[in-house]
């Protein structure tokens, strides 16, 4: 008996503009970052509410000089980046009436730029993310605005956090299935693969990498999951990345016929030094949109385009 | 903003003909000098890319969304603007590959101080400031498209 | 015998000192907010960095004004240059060489600046005139009159103030035609004595033959905005190789009351291009000695 094969999937490649942060209002405007990302071939980026500017209420002018940057440079919105705020005031946390305006507010922007996908940022308690309890009510009350404005959000899986981190399965899984939504998800950070620290990380003490989520934990996770962060932190002059099992997680997606958006998203050590010495800064300047480049071509050379 | 080489890495990449195919490759280039620059003053050279010459008359120059051969450019009195860059845009079939590659930009300009006055009054060599400032620009860069 | 009344110079900046991070690190509004933290009160500008010249928008011209209101600065200087070889051929006639300067003065006007760094053609590193200056020049005059700039050559080391063509050629062609809309921007490089720190090693200057300080006196009634050139500040704030202190006090008892705007030309702005360290450190730098230097110049002046 044969099963029937899944179709292949067909994902877009993209960039985080949060690769280029450390240099974004010092020596790059956006407008540089996108022609910077054009010359990459990526076709599709995520941005971040903070880089709109005006954020929450960008004027017309703006939002026509972000068109016009999407038109210029054939690049699609991916992802927006945003964060689900619960403590905006001292005192108690908002109530989920107030909360669900803040989110709608971001849905309404990412709609209005384009962005059908959310990085949602839940707030959370401790180092490996676990959620402030209580965020189920107010993300149930959400989805019904998430889908007027078409927006799914996605909850990231960054290292420490793993794919078997309990709340993965137990929380979010769990709203997923108990709620039927699928305006709720998983963006899977690739630092959530990566098995040992890449150069010039070996001594920075945040992070490890003795429990990390296997290449097929992802599976399961792909039909909630429509948007990732393909995490680098060094690539080398031969366009590889030797840390994180890129062929094997891609493949792995491809073959399950996932088609979202995979966004090069460049977080090594030339960006966190790069405030350190005005030296640092040199070579963050040099350095960062190399890798960023870097990167694209292997994920050019795995994907095919 | 732009980067401070000469010879800038954002915005290289290869050009498409209407068919989709590549048709060649561009950069962008600004001079490292103090002050813009008057177009009828400049003098564009070969273009190198990992040695291999790509003669200056082939070369096309696109300042403000505007495409000029070097030798239209001898009548643009046009003030090329500072920190402003042009697009240097060489055809070749096929284009770079994907990679690093050695670019260089020869470009000159007619100096009105500090030197002998230009002794080319046709233009065919790249200016009298070549004793102060050199006339190569040269920058490795990585090429994605 | 009547006593001279103490002159009282401005206090300024050249934007030119920042041109190796203008466009790339610092926008126009950053440099002037960062000449506003220096206590200056004027400044240099070039015709270069007018956005669109010879034809900058309406909208440039709003936002400039707006620049030199919100940060408190007053225009000092344009410098521009006198273009005798626009084209392939033969040297421009006079009177195309005198268009290229109305407009020039014209912008100048618009822009509130009332001295001019004007650039002749020169024909070597000593900048002797192309021969034939006098002629477009002087036809320039009433235009400069009209628009209510002067003109004024920069005397740079390695020229002096004794350089043959200073007296023979500008000082005779002021006292013949009797004008006060030509003179001289007198760059304190001329008085240098020795290389600064980190300029040692480069061949491009020498001081075996510089202006002596009392050499200015005679240039002040011709002379309405200088370079105050510096290569070199000390984390003291001290310029070590420019008898500063001995200059300023003559141009004061003689009642001179110019403009002095602080140009930065030292190994910073020189090696900023060469590689990425090289031009971090300039990033960081330069701003870092204009401001040094403003601060030995409030020091001289006591405002």
């Amino acid at each position: 008996m044969s099963e029937k094969a899944a179709t292949k999937g067909h994902p877009s490649r993209g960039i985080s503009l949060y690769s280029y942060q450390s240099l974004l209002g010092k020596t790059m405007t956006l407008d540089d970052a996108f022609e910077e990302m054009y010359d990459t071939g990526a076709t599709c980026f995520e941005f971040l509410t903070s880089y709109i500017e005006g954020y929450p209420n960008p004027s017309p002018k703006w939002v026509d000089h972000y068109w016009m940057l999407c038109e210029k440079y054939h690049l699609q919105p991916a992802e927006l980046g945003h964060w689900c705020e619960s403590h905006l005031h001292r005192g108690p946390k908002m109530s989920d009436e107030e909360i669900v305006e803040e989110l709608k507010q971001d849905f309404r922007v990412a709609n209005l730029l384009g962005f059908k996908t959310l990085r949602t940022k839940i707030t959370c308690t401790n180092e490996i993310c676990d959620p402030e309890p209580g965020w189920q009510s107010y993300i149930e009350k959400a989805l019904p605005y998430a889908e007027k404005y078409d927006v799914r959000m996605q909850n990231e899986v960054h290292l420490p956090t793993t794919l078997h981190t309990p709340h993965i399965r137990e929380e979010y899984l769990d709203f997923i299935r108990r709620t039927g939504t699928d305006r709720f998800g998983f963006n899977i950070d690739f630092g959530t693969f990566q098995t040992r620290a890449a150069k010039g990380m070996e001594d920075m003490p945040m992070f490890h990498f003795d429990d990390v989520s296997k290449p097929e934990e992802i599976v399961e996770f792909l039909p909630y999951c429509w948007t990732c962060h393909t995490k680098f932190t060094n690539m080398d002059e031969n366009f590889e990345e030797t840390t994180i099992p890129y062929r094997e997680v891609i493949k792995l997606m491809i073959d399950h016929g996932w088609s979202g958006y995979l966004l090069s998203e460049y977080e090594g050590a030339l960006r966190f030094k790069a405030e350190n010495s005005v030296e640092d800064f040199a070579n963050a300047m040099e350095g960062i949109p190399d890798q960023v480049r870097r990167h694209q071509i292997m994920m050019k050379n795995i994907l095919g385009y | 903003m732009v980067e401070f080489q000469a010879v800038q890495q954002r915005g290289f990449h290869n050009y498409y003909d209407e068919n989709g195919n590549i048709a060649g490759f561009e950069f962008k280039f600004v001079p490292r000098y103090y002050k813009g620059l008057w177009f009828t003053q400049c003098r564009f050279g070969n273009v190198e890319v990992d040695g291999e010459v790509y003669d200056r008359d082939c070369i096309s120059i696109i300042y403000d969304g505007i495409a000029y051969s070097r030798e239209e450019l001898f009548d643009l009195k046009r003030y090329w603007q500072f920190r402003t860059p042009i697009v240097v845009r060489v055809p070749k079939k096929g284009g770079l590959s994907v990679g690093y590659h050695d670019v260089v930009m020869n470009f000159g300009w007619v100096l009105n101080y500090n030197g002998a006055l230009e002794k080319e009054k046709d233009g065919s060599g790249l200016g009298n400031m070549a004793h102060m400032f050199g006339t190569k620009n040269e920058r490795r860069m990585l090429l994605c498209r």
